[in-house]
C-alpha cells in the first residue's frame, strides 16, 4: 500500500517548483513509484480529480459542510474555522495548517482515499458528507488535508495542468507525448493512460463512441489586427450564444455531452431524435442553441437557459423554446477517430454527413476573411445575425481535445462599457486567493444603487492589493466571505451583452462582465444610472437588421 | 470603551495613554512625550517631543530621524522608574533590536503589561523575550489565529539556509526580502553562521552601527552601494524593493519571502516570491497564548491583527478578554 502523503508530497512540490520542467519532474517521480490500480488512481488524484475524465460522479461539499468536518476534527468553533480561512484564503489550506502534523489514525492510503472519493460522490446529505469527512481528514496531515480539500473543491491550483501531466507521464514511462496524449484524449482518463504507459500499451487504448472527450477550446483575442498575418490560414465562423456539445451517434443511438462532460440528452430529446435521423456512425461538435424556426436562426443565450437544470422538458417547454444543434466540426466518422486530421479534412467528412442527411442536420457557415477590415464587417454581421462574435480556426488544426490553444480564437467584442460603483468584494481563487478581486457592482436608481453584476478580472495584482486595503477600510459589513463596502469605488465594466435578469435588484445582468479600467476620475455621481442600462438593454436587444435575413446557419439541401 | 485598562492606561483618540507618567505608548501621532515599545515605523513616528525608550531604540530613533530636536529618556531593560505611584520597567520583546515590553506596577501588586511587538522565538540578533507577571496583559495579536502556527528556530534557520545554498548552487542569487529593521539584521546573521555572505540594501545597512554598539557586529554583511551581489552572495532588500530595478535587474536570481504571512500560498502571487518562509518577528498563535499563561494575567486586551478572534478564543478558555476597538481598522490595513 502506498500512502496518500506521497501525492500530496508531490503536489507540494509541484506548486513551489518553477517552471514547467521542474513541474514535470515533480510529477513524474511520483508516478514512477506507482504501479497497478494505484498508478491509475494515483495520476487521477495528481491531476486533480478522483474520477476519470469520463464517469460522470462528481465529488462536491459546501462550503459550510467542510467547515464543520474541520471543526470536529480539529475542535475549533465554526467561528475560527470561518476566521482562518478568510486569513488564508482558502479553507482547505486554512484547514490543512489546523491539522496535527502527526495524525492520530493511520495512514491513508492511496486505495482509501479513491475508495472515500467514491463512496463521498454518492451522498446526497450533508450530514453524511460531514461524516465522511470527518472521517478523512482525521487520518490526514496538514499537507494531505490541504490537498485532499482542494481536490475536493475541484482545483489544487499548483500550475499544472493536464498537458503538464501528459509530459509526466511520457517523461516518467519514457513514452512518446503524442502517443500519451492521444491516449488520454481517446481513453478520457489520465488513469488509465499512465498504467498502459508504463505496461508500454497505450497503443492498445482505442477512441470509442459514447466515451465523453475533452472540448478544444478557443483563446480569446481582442483586435483583428492579432491575427492579421494568419488570415489566409483562418477559417471564419460565427460564434454562437448557446452550449457546446459533442453529440455521439451510432445507428439509432445518440449521446450528448456537456463541455462538463455530462450527459445532457434527456435535456435535449428533440435534438437527439433529429441527430438520429442521420445517417452514420460519428462524433460530431458543435452547438446546441434554442431555435427560431420560423426565421431560421438561433435565438439568445438567456431564452435557452429557461430550459437548462431540468431533467427532460414538457411539451410545453419544447413547443416553446424548441433547441437545435448546429453542428461545426467532425472528430469521427465509421468508427474511425479524426482527431489527427487537419479541419479542413474533418470540415469535409461533415459536410459529407450533412449531404446523407438531406436537410436533417444544421452546419454552421464557414467564411474567409483576407484583410483585418473584411473580419471586422464578418464579426459586425455575425453580430447582426445576434450571435455573439466569431470564431476562427487554423485549416491546418488537429483536433487537441481538453486543451485550449491558439490554433483557435474567438473574437467577442464589449457591446459597450458601463461606469458603475463597487458595492461588495470577496476574495478570489487560485493565483488571486487571499486577494480581495471579485468585485460586484452597482448603477444608480435615483439615490439607491442597485446592483447589475460581478466580475473577477482585468485589473493587475498590483491594483488588486492597493484596491483590497482601500475596500477593508471601507467594509460596512461582512457575510461571511463577502464585504459589503461603502459606494464610492469607480471601475468601468465591459460585457457581450446585457439581458433582462431576475438575479440582481437592478432587474438587468451583464453577460461576460469584465473590469476594463478604474476610474479614479469619475465619482458615484458620474455612474450610469438604470435609465442608461434601460437604454442599451433595448439597442443591445433589438431586432437584427436587414443581415439578419442570413443567419450564420446553414441547411445542407 | 474597554474597562480592563485602568488605573495604568486609558484609551484615548491619541492613542493609549499612561496618567502617571503623562505619556503615550507608541503613539500613531507626535505627542509631548512618548514611550516607545522599538523603533519600526508604525510604532514610533517622527515628531516628539520627549521619547523613554531603550538605548538601542533611541539611537536607532535617531539615525531615522538625524534632525530630530527633541529629547530623550534612556531606559536599560529592567531599570525602575517611579513617579505618582507608578512604577514603570521596560522588559525585553524580542522582536528587534531594542524592543521592549512596558511593565506598569502599581499598588497592591497590581501590574499591567504591554507588549508591543513581541516574539518568543529566540533570535541572534537581540535579547529573548521575557515575561514578567503583570495581573493584565495588552498583547499584540498579528498573527493571533491558530493557522498561525510557524516552525522553530532551528527549523525556520534551515530552511533559509538550504534554500539560499541551492539558489547558490543553481547558480542564482538568493534575494531576501526582509524588513530593514530586525528581520535583515537577523538573516544576515543566519545566513553568516552557516557562511553565506550577504548584501544589504541601504535601509538595513544604515542600522549596522546601532547593531555593532549592541554587540551584534553583522560578520560576513556588507553594503550593496560597495556594489551589487557577486556570485556566492545573498541579497537582502525589504519587501517594497521587490519590484524595482535592484531585484529586476538580477537576470539570474531566486526570491525569498521572510515573513509570517508567508504561511499562506497567496503570498507567492502577492510577492512574485520563489520560495515563502514564515521567518517572523512576531509570536504566532501558540506563542501568544504562552505569552498569556506564562504572565500569569487574567486579563488581556488584544490590539492589532486578528484581536477580535483572539479575545474570543481567549474568552472560550474562561480568560476574560476583549479587544482594542481601533485595533481592527489597522489589522485591516496591514493584513
Amino acid at each position: 500500500m502506498t500512502a496518500y502523503r506521497l501525492l500530496a508530497g508531490a503536489l507540494e512540490e509541484v506548486a513551489s517548483a518553477r517552471g514547467k520542467l521542474r513541474k514535470i519532474e515533480s510529477l513524474a517521480a511520483a508516478l514512477r513509484m506507482l504501479e497497478g490500480d494505484e498508478l491509475v488512481v494515483g495520476a487521477r488524484l495528481l491531476s486533480g480529480s478522483p474520477f476519470a475524465e469520463w464517469e460522470e460522479a462528481v465529488t462536491s461539499a459546501g462550503w459550510a459542510t467542510v467547515a464543520r468536518a474541520a471543526a470536529a476534527v480539529t475542535g475549533w468553533d465554526l467561528e475560527t474555522i470561518g476566521a482562518c480561512a478568510r486569513a488564508i484564503g482558502d479553507l482547505g489550506e486554512a484547514v490543512g495548517l489546523l491539522l496535527p502534523a502527526e495524525p492520530p489514525g493511520t495512514a491513508l492510503g492511496i486505495a482509501d482515499v479513491d475508495a472515500l472519493f467514491r463512496r463521498l460522490a454518492t451522498l446526497r446529505k450533508a450530514a453524511e458528507k460531514q461524516a465522511l469527512l470527518e472521517q478523512l481528514l482525521r487520518r490526514a496531515s496538514p499537507v494531505e488535508g490541504k490537498y485532499l480539500l482542494k481536490t475536493l473543491s475541484g482545483g489544487l491550483r499548483v500550475g499544472a495542468d493536464v498537458t503538464t501531466m501528459e509530459d509526466a507521464i511520457a517523461e516518467a514511462f519514457g513514452a512518446e507525448r503524442e502517443a500519451v496524449a492521444r491516449a488520454r484524449r481517446d481513453s478520457g482518463d489520465v488513469g488509465e493512460t499512465a498504467r498502459a504507459a508504463r505496461e508500454g500499451r497505450l497503443d492498445a487504448i482505442r477512441f470509442r463512441l459514447f466515451h465523453p472527450i475533452g472540448f478544444m477550446l478557443a483563446s480569446p483575442i481582442e483586435e483583428a489586427a492579432e491575427v492579421a498575418g494568419e488570415l489566409p490560414l483562418l477559417a471564419v465562423e460565427d460564434k454562437f450564444d448557446g452550449i457546446r456539445a459533442h453529440a455521439h451517434k451510432s445507428e439509432s443511438r445518440v449521446t450528448l455531452f456537456s463541455r462538463t462532460l455530462d450527459e445532457v440528452t434527456e435535456q435535449f430529446p428533440e435534438v437527439a431524435a433529429a441527430l438520429a435521423q442521420v445517417p452514420g456512425d460519428f462524433l460530431l461538435d458543435g452547438e446546441i442553441v434554442a431555435w427560431r424556426a420560423a426565421e431560421r436562426r438561433p435565438d439568445s443565450f438567456f431564452r435557452l437557459q429557461k430550459r437548462l437544470g431540468r431533467k427532460a422538458p414538457g411539451a410545453d417547454v419544447l413547443a416553446e423554446i424548441p433547441a437545435a444543434f448546429i453542428a461545426y466540426d467532425c472528430l469521427a466518422s465509421g468508427g474511425a477517430p479524426l482527431f489527427e486530421e487537419a479541419w479542413s479534412a474533418r470540415r469535409e467528412r461533415l459536410d459529407a454527413i450533412a449531404a446523407a442527411a438531406t436537410g436533417g442536420l444544421l452546419l454552421s457557415d464557414v467564411f474567409r476573411a483576407a484583410t483585418p477590415e473584411e473580419l471586422e464587417r464578418a464579426f459586425d454581421a455575425a453580430r447582426a445575425r445576434g450571435n455573439e462574435g466569431l470564431v476562427l480556426k487554423r485549416v491546418d488544426s488537429p483536433y487537441q481535445a481538453g486543451k485550449r490553444g491558439k490554433l483557435w480564437r474567438k473574437w467577442k467584442k464589449a457591446a459597450a462599457t458601463l461606469d458603475v460603483v463597487v458595492t461588495a468584494v470577496e476574495q478570489g481563487h487560485g493565483k488571486r486567493a487571499g486577494m480581495l478581486s471579485d468585485y460586484t457592482f452597482a448603477v444608480r436608481d435615483g439615490d439607491r444603487f442597485v446592483n447589475i453584476g460581478k466580475a473577477y478580472s482585468g485589473l493587475t495584482d498590483e491594483e488588486i492589493r492597493e484596491l483590497g486595503a482601500r475596500f477593508r477600510k471601507i467594509t460596512t459589513e461582512r457575510y461571511g466571505p463577502v464585504r459589503a463596502v461603502a459606494p464610492e469605488v469607480v471601475i468601468e465594466v465591459a460585457f457581450d451583452t446585457i439581458q433582462k435578469s431576475a438575479r440582481h435588484k437592478s432587474g438587468f445582468a451583464l453577460r461576460f462582465p469584465r473590469i476594463v479600467r478604474l476610474r479614479p476620475d469619475k465619482t458615484i455621481a458620474d455612474i450610469a444610472s438604470i435609465d442608461d442600462v434601460r437604454e442599451l438593454h433595448r439597442r443591445v436587444s433589438g431586432e437584427p437588421g436587414a443581415a439578419g435575413s442570413d443567419t450564420g446557419t446553414k441547411t445542407t439541401a | 470603551m474597554t474597562s480592563f485598562l485602568a488605573p495604568f492606561l486609558e484609551g484615548r483618540p491619541e492613542g493609549l495613554f499612561v496618567p502617571a507618567f503623562d505619556a503615550f505608548l507608541d503613539p500613531p501621532a507626535p505627542a509631548a512625550r512618548a514611550i516607545l515599545s522599538h523603533a519600526h515605523a508604525d510604532h514610533a513616528v517622527a515628531g516628539h517631543g520627549e521619547i523613554w525608550a531603550t538605548p538601542a531604540t533611541i539611537a536607532i530613533y535617531r539615525r531615522r530621524n538625524p534632525d530630530w530636536p527633541g529629547t530623550e529618556r534612556p531606559l536599560a531593560y529592567g531599570e525602575e522608574v517611579s513617579q505618582r505611584g507608578a512604577t514603570l520597567r521596560l522588559h525585553s520583546a524580542g522582536h528587534v533590536l531594542g524592543s521592549a515590553q512596558v511593565w506598569l506596577g502599581g499598588a497592591g501588586g497590581d501590574a499591567l503589561l504591554y507588549t508591543g511587538d513581541f516574539k518568543r522565538r529566540p533570535a541572534r540578533t537581540c535579547a529573548p523575550a521575557e515575561a514578567p507577571r503583570a495581573r493584565t496583559l495588552v498583547t499584540e495579536t498579528t498573527f493571533g489565529l491558530p493557522v498561525f502556527r510557524f516552525p522553530g528556530k532551528d527549523a525556520l534557520e534551515e530552511r533559509l539556509v538550504a534554500g539560499c545554498r541551492e539558489a547558490l548552487g543553481d547558480g542564482e542569487t538568493p534575494v531576501l526580502l526582509a524588513y530593514a529593521l530586525g528581520k535583515a539584521q537577523e538573516a544576515a546573521a543566519v545566513l553568516a553562521a552557516a557562511g553565506i555572505p550577504t548584501v544589504l540594501h541601504g535601509a538595513a545597512w544604515k542600522l549596522a552601527p546601532e547593531y555593532a554598539a549592541a554587540g551584534y557586529p553583522l560578520p560576513l554583511s556588507r553594503a550593496y552601494e560597495t556594489g551589487p551581489a557577486a556570485p556566492g552572495e545573498a541579497l537582502l532588500v525589504p519587501p517594497n524593493c521587490a519590484r524595482t530595478p535592484v531585484v529586476r535587474k538580477l537576470r539570474r536570481r531566486r526570491v525569498f519571502y521572510l515573513s509570517g504571512w508567508a504561511i499562506r500560498e497567496a503570498a507567492r502571487a502577492e510577492t512574485d516570491a520563489d520560495v515563502l518562509v514564515p521567518f517572523s518577528d512576531h509570536a504566532d498563535f501558540p506563542d501568544l497564548v504562552r505569552h498569556v499563561e506564562e504572565t500569569g494575567a487574567s486579563r488581556v486586551v488584544a490590539t492589532h491583527g486578528y484581536a477580535a478572534d483572539f479575545a474570543r478564543i481567549l474568552a472560550a478558555r474562561g480568560i476574560e478578554a476583549e479587544a482594542l476597538p481601533e485595533s481592527a481598522e489597522r489589522a485591516a490595513e496591514e493584513a
